[in-house]
């Protein structure tokens, strides 16, 4: 998720976010340089001498300082912020990367796809991404509007129902990028976050390939009870684990959660603690979201199916 | 001298009159135009009291909504904090924005009009006081109800945008957001009123001479302020309409999955809420051209600039919306003219901004308490334009759009362009309605408090957008870093209201309502407003011969006092003002305006009644409320429209006038057509809805209707229309006897009647499903509007004949005739061309 | 109503460029060729329309009967001046988007 500093608005990590840093600082000089210009205007027709005052109170002033140096002004910046507005629009060529991207109530279901746009990958709340290469976005919505916001890395685009948006990024620089809904969204808009994670091109091949690769049994005899459990306390209703019977479709796709830096949609950082308190109560954490309680469950049970969960990697 | 209207301007040369006037004129006047007392005072008509009542209610609105503010920033002070659970929270934020914006800043500024332009333009009252007495009664009940659901936590909760889906009933499962819906269409109700009033007073109702070159700048803003009311608010109602059927009825409007699309609701909503922003600034900026020139003793630099770009600014706002939208996808190319047209209306605000300096260079302004809201209005108004610049760039619109940044931004520009200069306006105008001045001392105090207190709230807001905090967050995590700012904005907030706490403290020393007996002109202004003036405004009706008249005729004030200008009586023995030309204000006749009644307040709690009594679903006490209104309105229009015995008076000076006056260019013709605009423009939004849908999802549409039918609906239509000609053309006639001509509105009413139920029963028998598909819903919806026209037109025919049989239509003209006359014709218009535009469009070719 | 069209003239020359824009750009989403000549074309006639414009206010501000024609004028001017501009930026994005 985002944390604030540095801004990340003027802390690009991309191409697609570097020129926007660069006419944030522009627009932010043009500001203060007009502002400086209409309070010293201000302050001369107040406290100025007799004789500039004169000269400052006629209609000259109005077509000077309010037309004709607006003009020049906004004729300058349209001029960049169109020609701007053109270079950061990329034209997709078919050959890149692609991953579908759906903002749900209030989480983000991530399914990378195969060079035909078939699903292959899934995932939640968190996407992989080479560093140095573009990767083409599909921004879909499974319910209510939400909005797709990395800053350091792109400007937002919204996610609307019946429509398809598409949305190119790229890392320069290998790292975490917090991203973050910016359209409301209603209950907990507060608490939807995200994270990109840019990796070097061959640890990222690696990557992708473990998770392409059939999955083997996992883990040790907890986690075993925590499959057992996983399946009788009900949450294969709603969550899909690749390889089990798991198959629920509701909620985040749980193959790989135990890879994930965060839980909660990128509100809490991933380890054993966090999500047996997220199971456990995950409505005090996150109120209005769509997981249950499991205040039933005791703290072992918790303990098993949260070490099972972290097995799934 | 040139004349619009053959008066003769050298008729003017006679004013002042010479010859003493007895002061029994005067009494006479008080006592027709004395407001009643006892319970009876709240049916109160006159533009003295209603405008007093309206500030109070948008104001304790504005407190209201405050408070709001204030629990928001408590709640934002820490991260994680629990003030306001998130349910409550997201309810919070959307009344503040909602309650600010609609019950709040569109109703003050109309408020302030309705109480300062009869006195701006010496008029004796605006020209329908009852309707304005309606407009308030309809937004305080509706708005008091309307605020209440916060405290039963049923208050709508998905921004004040109610974007769909979110605000559809699947996700919105409550009553939450029909209370928004209804609640908000019917408040718009009350606005369109009070414009038309507006346009007609500002047009028809100045004092002789005061022609366009010389207006108050006050008057103009609320001219074009109005027109723009009725332009932009037929978006909003057509989509909260739209939206509320969807809920109730399952039509898919805004649903994907069936033909409809949730960008409709943004452009109808935007289309409505990006003028909404120069609706609440244009009177506002109004105030302060008044106001700079007024302190800075000066008349105003390049008045006829600042007239431009008021109206430059109406033009361009219309063309602004999708600056809202930039990060929905929007093609590349629209983006573009939208980003130009962004840039494009900056430039009416740079000249206004540099008037007021060159203003305040020209004079001499003093260190007094309007004259520091004034700058600190511009200063904060500078910012706030500043940054709105940068966002017309899309790509850091992209960035910082729904961020904290934009929440900084619009309330550097609506606090700089309406709350300061409205504040200003109360410290400078309250000598004209209070005993008393308000206090400069404290004044100074207040200003300066809520200055610091707005910077300090606002200016380190914009480093929290930046730092990526999005708008709309009930709470956000610890380990971010925006506590710092955020926590310096919640103390502002407090400073700031420490500062309107201090106001009311002021407020209760120092204001003491009063219509005769006020503090007067406390600040030396120079135009009309600070004649003296009881409740039927000044004795006698000034000629106008510049802009700042009190200024340059020092013996102006004396004069009219002593009734030595137009009418200095009543001439009809009624309430009554002069009607003059739009363009050169040359007197054309008299309208005689109606006095209190009960039946305007009636009218209105019951129409709020039925709008309200909806949104909690008692279903059956809302028709009934709603019938109700229908007896309310007749009786208060029955009184209307009486001719006096003579048909013409002296108004003064020698000078006679008709006393009644009908057809194109009299106030009622330019109110009905003011009136059908609104209709027109609701009429055109669903037309844009038609071909937007087709757009975005022509593969659902599909060729439904048969165009056979439209020969029988048009053929239905076009009698109507004859008929209403024909009508028109025999009541001319003086000895028409044998079809009297309220018969042919009955036929006209039976033949819209019959066209309408051809397009209904030919949309029937083609199986329409209007749950199926966004189409479908659409033709219904031209339906129901067609339906509700044809049913107020057989309404007002058979009001006609009853007014007929009754001997109230007079010949050869007739003011509730040609009204009526327009309506119809109107209706037959509108029906003909839904029907051929739902059956030929897409199909049908 | 020539009173309000010279007032209003340039003002309603921009609303009619911009609107004719707006529905050129939404019959025809993209960047095509078609679009961005159709918007030029559009763009030119409303420059035609405000200097033609410009031309007569300036004519009648110079001839004017009285105060009231000529104040009409002369915001008449003021105002299809400022239309020019206007839609000169609204033409950007048919060669620059």
């Amino acid at each position: 998720m985002l944390e604030g500093w540095p801004p990340p608005i003027i802390d690009p990590a991309g191409p697609y976010a570097g020129p926007i840093s660069t006419l944030t600082w522009a627009l932010f000089a043009m500001a203060a340089l007009v502002l400086v210009v209409v309070i010293a205007a201000m302050w001369v027709a107040l406290f100025g001498k007799a004789q500039q005052k004169r000269r400052l109170g006629g209609t000259a002033v109005i077509w000077i300082g309010g037309i004709a140096f607006p003009v020049l002004v906004l004729t300058i910046l349209l001029y960049f912020g169109l020609t701007l507005t053109r270079s950061l629009s990329y034209s997709i060529g078919g050959d890149e990367m692609r991953v579908r991207i759906t903002g749900e109530m209030w989480w983000w279901r991530v399914a990378y796809l195969d060079d035909r746009r078939r699903p292959v990958i899934h995932d939640a709340n968190e996407l992989h991404i080479p560093v140095g290469k573009p990767v083409v976005l599909e921004l879909e919505s499974a319910d209510v509007i939400h909005s797709f916001w990395v800053p350091r890395l792109s400007g937002k685009l919204d996610m609307i129902p019946g429509r398809l948006n598409m949305k190119v990024i790229q890392a320069n620089e290998p790292g975490v990028f917090g991203g973050q809904c910016a359209e409301f969204c209603g209950g907990p808009h507060a608490l939807m976050g995200f994270i990109v994670v840019a990796h070097p091109p061959e640890q990222f091949e690696k990557l992708m390939q473990a998770r392409l690769s059939p999955r083997g049994a996992t883990g040790a005899r907890p986690a075993v009870a925590g499959a057992e459990l996983f399946q009788s306390a009900g949450c294969a209703a709603c969550h899909r684990i690749a390889g089990t019977n798991a198959n629920g479709l509701a909620g985040p796709d749980l193959t790989h959660v135990g890879t994930r830096r965060t839980l909660g949609a990128g509100i809490l950082p991933n380890n054993r603690g966090t999500m047996m308190g997220w199971i456990a109560n995950s409505q005090a954490i996150k109120p209005g979201n769509r997981m249950p309680p499991y205040t039933m469950l005791s703290g072992e049970e918790l303990t098993e199916l949260a070490v099972y969960l972290e097995a799934q990697r | 001298m040139t004349s619009e209207t053959g008066f003769d301007p050298e008729l003017y040369k006679r004013f002042p009159t010479r010859e003493e006037r007895p002061d029994s004129e005067v009494e006479e006047l008080d006592r027709i135009w004395e407001a009643p007392r006892g319970w009876a005072f709240l049916t109160v008509v006159n533009n003295n009291y209603i405008g007093v009542f309206y500030i109070g209610a948008a104001f304790l609105f504005f407190l209201l909504a405050g408070v709001l503010a204030l629990l928001i920033r408590t709640q934002l002070a820490l991260p994680l904090n629990g003030i306001l659970s998130q349910e409550i929270y997201n309810q919070v934020f959307t009344m503040h924005g909602t309650v600010m914006m609609f019950l709040f800043a569109v109703p003050m500024m109309e408020a302030l009009g309705i109480l300062l332009l009869p006195q701006m333009l010496a008029a004796r009252d605006l020209p329908f006081p009852r309707l304005s007495a309606y407009a308030f009664w309809a937004y305080f009940t509706g708005g008091l109800f309307f605020f209440a659901s916060i405290f039963f936590a049923l208050a709508p909760n998905s921004g004040w945008f109610m974007y769909p889906p979110l605000s559809s009933k699947i996700y919105s499962p409550g009553i939450n957001a029909d209370l928004w819906l209804l609640g908000i269409g019917f408040i718009e109700i009350a606005a369109i009123a009070g414009a038309i009033e507006l346009i007609v007073g500002v047009l028809k109702t100045r004092a002789p001479g005061m022609t366009l070159a010389r207006m108050p700048i006050f008057a103009w803003a609320l001219l074009v302020f109005a027109g723009m009311i009725l332009i932009a608010f037929p978006a909003i109602i057509l989509c909260t309409l739209l939206l509320e059927l969807e809920r109730a009825l399952n039509w898919p409007f805004f649903d994907a999955m069936r033909g409809g699309d949730p960008m409709l609701w943004q452009h109808l909503f935007w289309f409505f809420g990006h003028p909404d922003v120069y609706i609440i600034f244009l009177p506002a900026a109004g105030l302060i051209s008044m106001m700079v020139a007024a302190l800075s003793r000066t008349e105003l630099v390049g008045y006829h600039l600042i007239v431009l770009a008021i109206l430059a600014t109406a033009f361009i706002s219309f063309g602004v919306w999708s600056h809202h939208m930039f990060t929905t996808g929007m093609p590349r190319l629209s983006i573009g003219f939208f980003s130009a047209a962004s840039m494009a209306v900056s430039i009416p605000a740079g000249i206004q901004l540099f008037a007021w300096i060159a203003t305040f260079a020209a004079g001499k302004p003093r260190y007094n308490t309007p004259t520091l809201f004034l700058i600190g209005a511009l200063i904060t108004f500078v910012i706030g334009g500043l940054t709105g610049v940068m966002l017309a760039l899309v790509p850091f619109n992209w960035q910082v759009h729904d961020t904290h940044f934009i929440v900084a931004h619009f309330h550097y520009v609506l606090i700089g362009g309406a709350v300061f200069p409205m504040f200003a306006a109360f410290y400078y105008w309250m000598g004209m309605t209070s005993r008393r001045p308000l206090s400069e001392r404290l004044g100074k105090w207040v200003f300066w408090l809520m200055f610091t207190g707005m910077q300090i709230t606002f200016l380190p807001m914009h480093l929290t957008g930046l730092m990526g905090m999005p708008r709309r967050v009930w709470t956000y995590l610890p380990h971010t870093d925006w506590m710092a700012t955020n926590m310096i904005s919640t103390v502002g907030a407090f400073v700031l209201a420490a500062g309107v706490l201090l106001f009311l403290i002021d407020l209760a020393r120092n204001f003491r309502f009063t219509v005769r007996h006020d503090a007067g002109n406390t600040y030396g202004g120079g135009t009309l407003e600070w004649l003296r003036a009881g409740s039927y405004s000044t004795r006698s009706i000034p000629v106008v011969r510049s802009r700042q008249p009190l200024w340059d005729d020092p013996d102006l004030r004396d004069d009219v006092d002593k009734g030595r200008y137009f009418l200095p009586f009543s001439a009809t023995g009624n309430r009554e003002t002069i009607i003059t030309s739009p363009v050169r204000a040359e007197p054309q006749y008299l309208q005689i305006l109606p006095g209190p009644s009960v039946w305007p307040m009636l009218s209105a709690i019951f129409t709020a009644g039925f709008f309200l009594l909806l949104t909690i679903q008692a279903y059956w006490p809302a028709v009934f409320s709603g019938v109700l209104v229908l007896p309310c309105l007749i009786r208060w229009l029955w009184d209307t429209d009486r001719p006096v015995a003579s048909d013409h008076a002296d108004v003064g000076g020698g000078i006679r006038l008709p006393t009644y006056s009908t057809g194109p260019g009299s106030h009622s013709w330019w109110a009905v057509v003011s009136l059908l605009v609104v209709i027109f423009m609701i009429w055109l939004m669903t037309v844009f809805s038609w071909f937007f849908l087709y757009g975005v999802h022509t593969y659902f549409w599909a060729e439904m209707g048969e165009p056979l039918w439209l020969i029988p609906i048009l053929g239905g239509y076009g009698a109507a229309a004859g008929l209403v000609l024909l009508g028109r053309h025999l009541l001319a006639r003086k000895d028409s006897t044998l079809w009297s001509p309220p018969t042919q509105f009955l036929l006209a009413a039976g033949a819209l009647m019959f066209a309408f139920a051809a397009d209904f029963i030919g949309w029937r028998s083609a199986g329409i499903d209007p749950e199926a598909s966004s189409q479908a819903a659409l033709v219904m919806t031209f339906l129901a509007q067609q339906g509700q026209l044809v049913a107020v037109s057989v309404i007002m025919a058979l009001y006609v004949a009853v007014r007929n049989a009754r001997g109230l239509i007079t010949r050869p003209r007739n003011v509730t005739f040609d009204v009526v006359a327009l309506f119809l014709l109107y209706t037959a218009g509108q029906g003909a061309a839904s029907a051929a535009l739902t059956r030929l469009f897409p199909g049908g070719f | 109503m020539g009173k309000w069209g010279l007032l209003l003239g340039g003002l309603i020359v921009w609303a009619v460029d911009f609107f004719a824009l707006y529905a050129i750009a939404s019959i025809l989403p993209g960047t095509s060729f078609v679009a961005r000549a159709l918007a030029i074309v559009v763009t030119l006639a409303a420059l035609a329309a405000d200097a033609w414009l410009i031309r007569f206010a300036w004519k009648a501000a110079g001839s004017a009967g009285d105060e009231v024609d000529g104040w009409i004028a002369r915001t008449g001017l003021a105002g299809a001046a400022l239309s020019f501009v206007s839609v000169l930026w609204q033409g950007f994005p048919a060669i620059l988007a």
